[in-house]
């Protein structure tokens, strides 16, 4: 397998703070690569450097192949987690705009923006000015700018970060549709789900290291078959003090119990009738939100700051 | 270099296709001619309003010769030759002192224009005095006193029993003029008017201090929009920081340059409807203010000029987050501007001064100081080409400054860095 982004022991630090400390991993080309973190645990850092927007303290990148981001830039789409557009300018010049920087001549650029903007339904807001669009809208012009020189690789920082459940299943479909035609994807989340849904393959950061890199399915693997899912009425907060219980995230009427090594969940099970009404059981895999918390937690813990 | 032109062709589009871009560009000329207008207009809107001075003459015998000696100069009459100025001797009741006492009304009235008094003795430095309305007016006091001059030193001449007959007299007496005339090395000296000289100066520097100064800061509004409107990483997702910076640069020059464009295609017209349709003798005071090699000096080191101006205003833009902060950041970019725009006043007088050379030389003050000295003399080739070798350096070194520090600024928000850590990022 081919791949479409490498990162060799990459490092950057503001003033004091290590904002990314000798993080390596690879992107396979064509998959769907959520780099995912919690706020402050060095994404937009990583993502930066990988487009030259930054350079790196120490370490390498190779995108596309090459080693200079900016002789490929024509090739990828980019939407930061800081996006913008200019407020002044009518949609059609602005995506006009958007496409020739990425090497589409301009008339291209202008045909491709105004059918972009008929298939996500704004065509009839093509001659009004950015600053006339509502959120939303915006959010759309804003993703067509990045995909509209279809990319090779689509680099997408938090997407989905304030946007409503309509916009995020217009997007999801078109990532996906993007993705089949051969673009490889890396956005950055920190919304568990999402990745959950999307990725193949995962590298997960805390504190600009690498703390878990590869396929989800492994991942998942290696952490076993060792949770249940419940849902049920009633007062579950018995379940913390069950034998063979490691830990217990409540959801209201649910609870993801992870259980220790070798314990019996049917026991986990004999325990709860009677006690709840149970509406849904079932030995899984863990979620990928519960082993990011897991780890996380974890490498708290070993800092000593939990 | 294509991305260079997108972002140039994104600027100058954005900038000329605005109605304040129209607006900017009709007004400036507008109101020149306004000023001047209302200045020459001084003279259109009352043509034949003659002024007349009352003269109060101890001496009874300096009216006559003072009203033959105004007459005896054109530019004391009209088109149609008729006098500008009606002296009129009035006849003392009482002192002298008293008369003018009681002519004063008729002064604030309007009925007259002023008051001319001279006293018996003829004291060069007490006996005479002129009263107006307004003493800000230079034209009247200047022909007077050429006048008087003349009737008093006839005058004396009578009063001194030599034997003359009046044409030699009247020789003695004729006032002289005095024109002016630069030197030129290995050219024919040619005659300036040091007046249009300097009217030409200063209002080609006060363009120039303008334009410098809205284009500046322009450059720094534009960065610092795209700071705030978050638009500026999508850029960076597109180009290097490089690019984007020149593209800035480069595409405002274009806008400012089209402007200049304008005034001077407006000034050429001009020069030219007046070769062709007027009398080019009448006109030559505008015809030498817009002549080519000013108006293309002028181009010159107004685009050097901008591009210094604009690289330092684009470091005020990069470090930045909002157009408050900026305002706080220019104040030293623009006492840069302001300081040869002041010199250049003082300097004209002196344009060869050891002083005058020296600032030519510094960079931020080529631009101003280096055009005053060409608009009234002609410097030594090697000082013009010195100035502009030196700001091309200046120019080179201040654009690397801005793209290192756009660089690391381009992507700031919250605290606005300190002076020394952005000297740091100009460094690294």
């Amino acid at each position: 397998m081919t791949t479409a982004v490498s990162l060799a022991n990459l490092t950057k630090t503001f003033g004091e703070h290590r904002a990314v400390d000798g993080l390596s991993f690879d992107v396979p080309a064509g998959s769907i690569f959520g780099l995912l973190g919690r706020n402050g645990a060095g994404k937009t850092t990583t993502i930066r450097m990988i487009m030259d927007i930054l350079r790196p303290d120490t370490g390498t990148v190779t995108i596309l192949g090459s080693a200079d981001a900016l002789a490929v830039k024509d090739r990828i789409g980019y939407l930061p987690e800081e996006r913008g557009l200019y407020p002044k300018m009518k949609l059609t010049d602005m995506l006009e705009f958007a496409g020739s920087i990425k090497g589409m001549a301009v008339a291209d650029a202008r045909r491709a923006g105004a059918q972009w903007l008929d298939r996500l339904e704004l065509g009839a807001w093509k001659d009004k000015k950015v600053e006339d669009l509502s959120k939303g809208m915006q959010q759309k012009v804003q993703f067509i700018s990045a995909i509209m020189n279809k990319p090779d690789l689509l680099i997408l920082d938090e997407p989905f970060s304030g946007m409503d459940p309509v916009n995020q299943e217009v997007f999801k479909d078109l990532i996906l549709e993007l993705n089949r035609t051969g673009c490889t994807i890396i956005f950055s989340t920190h919304v568990m789900e999402s990745a959950e849904k999307l990725c193949r393959e995962i590298a997960l950061i805390n504190h600009g290291r690498a703390v878990l890199h590869g396929p989800i399915a492994e991942i998942k693997k290696k952490f076993g078959t060792n949770t249940v899912q419940l849902e049920f009425d009633g007062d579950g907060s018995f379940l913390d003090g069950l034998p063979g219980v490691e830990k217990v995230h409540h959801g209201g009427h649910s609870a993801e119990i992870r259980l220790a090594q070798g314990a019996d969940h049917q026991a986990i099970l004999k325990a709860a009738v009677g006690r709840l009404v149970i509406r849904h059981f079932s030995v899984v895999s863990p979620t990928l939100h519960s082993i990011f918390i897991q780890q996380v937690g974890l490498e708290q813990g070993g800092n000593g700051n939990a | 270099m294509r991305k260079i032109m997108m972002v140039i062709r994104r600027e100058y589009l954005q900038s000329v296709t605005k109605k304040s871009f129209w607006i900017g560009t009709l007004a400036f000329p507008l109101v020149l001619l306004l000023i001047m207008g209302l200045a020459v207009g001084a003279h259109f809107l009352n043509p034949e309003s003659e002024r007349r001075i009352a003269f109060i003459d101890e001496t009874g015998q300096l009216a006559a010769n003072m009203v033959a000696a105004l007459n005896a100069s054109d530019e004391n009459k009209f088109k149609d030759g008729k006098p500008r100025f009606v002296v009129e001797a009035v006849p003392l009741t009482g002192t002298s002192e008293e008369t003018r006492r009681s002519l004063e009304q008729k002064v604030l009235d309007e009925e007259i224009h002023g008051i001319l008094v001279a006293r018996q003795d003829l004291d060069p430095n007490a006996a005479f005095g002129l009263y107006l309305k307004s003493v800000g007016d230079e034209d009247t006091g200047r022909a007077l006193r050429r006048a008087l001059q003349s009737a008093v030193v006839q005058l004396r001449l009578e009063r001194s029993q030599l034997e003359l007959d009046r044409a030699t007299l009247d020789s003695f007496v004729q006032p002289i003029e005095l024109k002016s005339f630069e030197v030129k090395a290995g050219g024919e000296a040619t005659e300036k008017d040091p007046g249009v000289a300097q009217i030409g100066m200063l209002i080609f520097s006060m363009i120039l201090y303008i334009t410098l100064f809205i284009y500046g800061f322009a450059t720094a509004r534009g960065i610092i929009q795209e700071k705030s409107s978050r638009v500026m990483e999508v850029l960076l997702g597109s180009m290097s920081h490089n690019q984007l910076i020149t593209g800035k640069i480069l595409g405002i020059a274009a806008v400012s340059l089209t402007q200049m464009i304008i005034y001077a295609g407006t000034a050429w017209a001009a020069r030219l409807y007046i070769m062709l349709k007027q009398d080019p003798q009448r006109f030559s005071n505008v015809l030498e203010l817009v002549a080519p090699g000013r108006i293309i000096f002028f181009l010159v080191f107004f685009l050097l000029g901008y591009f210094l101006y604009t690289s330092m205003f684009a470091i005020v833009g990069a470090v930045s987050n909002t157009e408050q902060d900026a305002q706080n950041l220019q104040t030293p970019v623009v006492m840069l501007l302001m300081i040869p725009y002041i010199m250049s006043v003082f300097f004209v007088k002196h344009p060869d001064s050891a002083a005058a050379v020296a600032a030519s030389f510094f960079p931020p003050f080529t631009p101003m100081v280096m055009f005053m000295r060409i608009s009234v003399l002609t410097p030594p080739f090697w000082q013009i080409a010195l100035s502009i070798v030196l700001m091309l350096a200046a120019i080179w070194f201040m654009f690397r400054m801005a793209a290192k520090i756009f660089r690391i600024g381009s992507l700031m928000h919250g605290k606005r860095p300190t002076i020394p850590e952005i000297l740091r990022w100009a460094r690294s």
